[in-house]
């Protein structure tokens, strides 16, 4: 039986925006819908079933329990498409590119849709657990003095919402504060941070300059471009922020760290041979994936460079070393996550990484990110970029996820 | 024959407008009806994304770039109210009944468009309970007509000379609910606030008995919207007929029935529990 390949076919996402502006109103399901007719609209998937539909979201309500399923039955997709949320924080997106590739190279599907959505402005505020308590007490209650005695349960503290909290559950410290101590302990400095995000602001803007995102965005709510670039932005002042995370020698700042934003994206994936039957372009194969998660809790390792433990056995596996890429693609969850990452990868004897082929067209610190709609946005990218570069040429994508985790993955034109 | 056409610089506020137009009960009682010639006209109407986004969560669409063509409806009704609401109009509001609306979307309108919008009020006939007549909308982008609707109002009592014609009737789909909707005491309110239209018989209890209902009742449009957005995926370019049997009163529980036709067309109704229908409706390809 011939190997079969699974192929990025192209993207869609809507420009992304800080939480809480242009897309305040809309939900996650709004979002993830609005990636999703646009995506049909491009290919020509109007009453067609697709054999899945792959997408999570990180911030979600428990209405959204079938998110995916219920954007797609607000689209035009066929009905009778499937539907599968899954969720790997912000690895969500890749996690669900790798779901939809193995299921292809399975034979279990010939066509897919994966990627992710995330609304900080629509995210879940809750009850207080108190309040959560008498309330299925008093659902309980039979008589008025078991009611009464549950209301009276009730203190007006209890009464305020819970809003959802950025911070690790076994840390109790926020991811900026995390990655303020893997910043000190790989001595990464502010200058090379501010480099960084000013170079993926630059880097961001000329591919919209380009119109490199011409065939991968639609507009949404009156947005047209990512709402975070700043491509008038320079070093002195990006070197002028306050810094936001750390205590001794504070290197982070709001422009060297990502903000919170609204934005959903998607991938269009196919059998290769289904691929060119149907015309679509063949942009890159989905060759291999890996995950790994560090021992971050006790501190012993970072919190968010679990990806420096995955490439290693990624690139073990498929015999290649760091330096067989034409293009990484290093999620900028903050500058110094990136940085960390390439002083450990080359800590542990893989050679230098050439700075000039990392997150070419800009990443996270310029786009936004949405956390589930990152994994989206990189391989939709990535996958125009090889096609563009030619057969053969090769990119790694690596991104890091709360909990400790990373997923990697290597594509090929 | 040539209409006067008045442009309006802004939308009327519909709350000053409905309570001349809910009062004019009193004024125009018994005068012999004859509809003012003359035309509303809005040059560039801008959309507001919020207030998109408020109407899609009362009328369950999902919130995208391409808006419902029933909201394209809601951005022209307060100038439908403020042409109603003038001294030349020959009916009060509280007495006029929605019976029927057909809207055409001409081809899918992003919210980022700007409407030109013209409403004018037309064709008025007998009716075995008084006179019917046509508030008739359209919305161009640049220049292209983009959607035109047209509702039909019976204005009880009214003297309209002729002898009235066969009221036109559509059939429901022959098949069972596959939806019940459950409508919350205060959906009224929801609606009024995103659509403008804020007549008391829609907000109160109170409100609505003093034009003499028992609790209040949820307003046609809202009904005709959710019935839209509960078909899923819509055309790109339709027609909509539907027709307003009985009012639903809040809190509610009905159900709806759809079934295909040709042409990727609906029939569709909303029922109570005795599948007596509250509204029937036609979706099919819009007329070129």
């Amino acid at each position: 039986m011939n190997p079969r390949n699974a192929v990025v076919v192209g993207g869609n996402r809507t420009p992304f925006v800080k939480a809480g502006g242009k897309y305040a109103m809309a939900s996650a399901q709004d979002l993830l819908t609005a990636a999703l007719d646009g995506l049909i609209a491009r290919f020509g998937l109007a009453g067609q079933q697709v054999d899945e539909v792959v997408a999570g979201a990180v911030l979600k309500h428990t209405r959204d329990f079938n998110l995916t399923r219920e954007a797609v039955l607000g689209s035009s997709l066929s009905n009778h498409t499937p539907a599968c949320d899954l969720q790997q924080a912000c690895g969500t997106g890749l996690e669900a590119v790798v779901y939809v590739a193995n299921k292809i190279k399975l034979g279990q599907a010939d066509v897919g849709i994966a990627g992710g959505v995330d609304s900080a402005s629509d995210a879940p505020i809750v009850v207080t657990e108190p309040l959560r308590k008498a309330l299925l007490a008093l659902s309980r209650a039979r008589s008025l003095p078991q009611k009464l005695s549950a209301l009276g349960k009730i203190r007006p503290a209890d009464l305020m919402p819970v809003p959802p909290a950025v911070v690790e559950p076994r840390t109790g410290l926020s991811m900026g504060e995390s990655q303020a101590m893997t910043t000190k302990k790989w001595a990464v400095t502010r200058e090379e941070q501010d480099q960084l995000a000013y170079e993926s602001h630059q880097k961001l803007a000329k591919a919209w300059d380009e119109g490199f995102f011409d065939d991968l965005v639609t507009p949404y709510l009156k947005v047209a471009k990512d709402g975070i670039l700043r491509p008038e932005t320079t070093m002195e002042a990006l070197g002028k922020l306050r810094t936001v995370f750390g205590k001794d020698d504070p290197t982070m700042t709001a422009g060297n760290s990502t903000a919170l934003s609204d934005g959903a994206a998607l991938v269009l994936l196919a059998e290769e041979e289904h691929a060119r039957a149907k015309g679509w372009p063949v942009l890159a194969k989905v060759i291999d994936a890996q995950v790994a998660a560090s021992d971050y809790v006790t501190g012993s390792e970072d919190l968010l460079m679990a990806p420096a433990r995955a490439i290693p056995e990624l690139l073990k596996r498929n015999n290649l070393s760091l330096q067989d890429f034409d293009y990484y693609e290093f999620h900028e969850a903050f500058a110094s996550t990136v940085l960390a990452t390439l002083k450990s990868l080359e800590g542990q004897g893989l050679s230098a990484v050439d700075r000039d082929k990392v997150n070419v067209k800009g990443s996270s610190l310029a786009a936004g990110h949405p956390f589930a709609a990152t994994g989206g946005r990189i391989v939709a990218s990535l996958a125009k970029m090889l096609a563009d570069k030619g057969p053969g040429s090769r990119g790694l994508i690596s991104i890091c996820a709360a909990g400790g985790q990373g997923v990697v993955a290597i594509l090929e034109a | 024959m040539a209409r006067d056409v008045v442009e309006l610089k802004e939308l009327p506020d519909v709350s000053k407008v409905l309570v001349k137009a809910l009062t004019g009960a009193v004024t125009k009682k018994g005068r012999r009806a004859e509809l003012p010639n003359r035309s509303y006209l809005m040059t560039s109407h801008e959309q507001d994304v919020a207030r998109l986004a408020e109407y899609c969560r009362v009328t369950g669409f999902t919130l995208r770039d391409e808006v419902p063509a029933t909201w394209l409806h809601v951005q022209t009704f307060p100038m439908q109210a403020a042409l109603m609401a003038e001294d030349a109009f020959p009916f009060s509001l509280a007495g006029l009944v929605h019976v029927t609306n057909t809207m055409t979307l001409h081809r899918p309108v992003k919210v980022g468009e700007k409407l030109r919008m013209l409403v004018r009020a037309e064709n008025l006939q007998p009716h075995a309970k008084g006179g019917t007549f046509d508030m008739v909308g359209e919305i161009h982008a640049g220049d292209e007509l983009v959607w035109s609707g047209s509702s039909n109002y019976l204005a009880s009592g009214a003297k309209v000379a002729g002898e009235p014609g066969e009221p036109v009737r559509l059939q429901a789909p022959e098949v069972a609910p596959s939806q019940q909707w459950r409508l919350p005491p205060d959906l009224g309110r929801q609606y009024a606030k995103v659509s403008g239209d804020s007549n008391p018989i829609h907000l109160y209890p109170l409100t609505a008995k003093v034009f003499g209902f028992p609790r209040p009742i949820i307003h046609g449009m809202w009904t005709h919207a959710k019935a839209l957005s509960s078909l899923g995926a819509l055309p790109e370019a339709y027609e909509v007929k539907v027709q307003f049997a009985k009012p639903i009163l809040l809190p509610g529980k009905v159900g709806f029935a759809a079934a295909e036709g040709q042409d990727g067309g609906w029939g569709f109704a909303v029922v109570n529990k005795a599948g007596k229908p509250h509204l029937v409706g036609e979706l099919g390809p819009a007329a070129s």
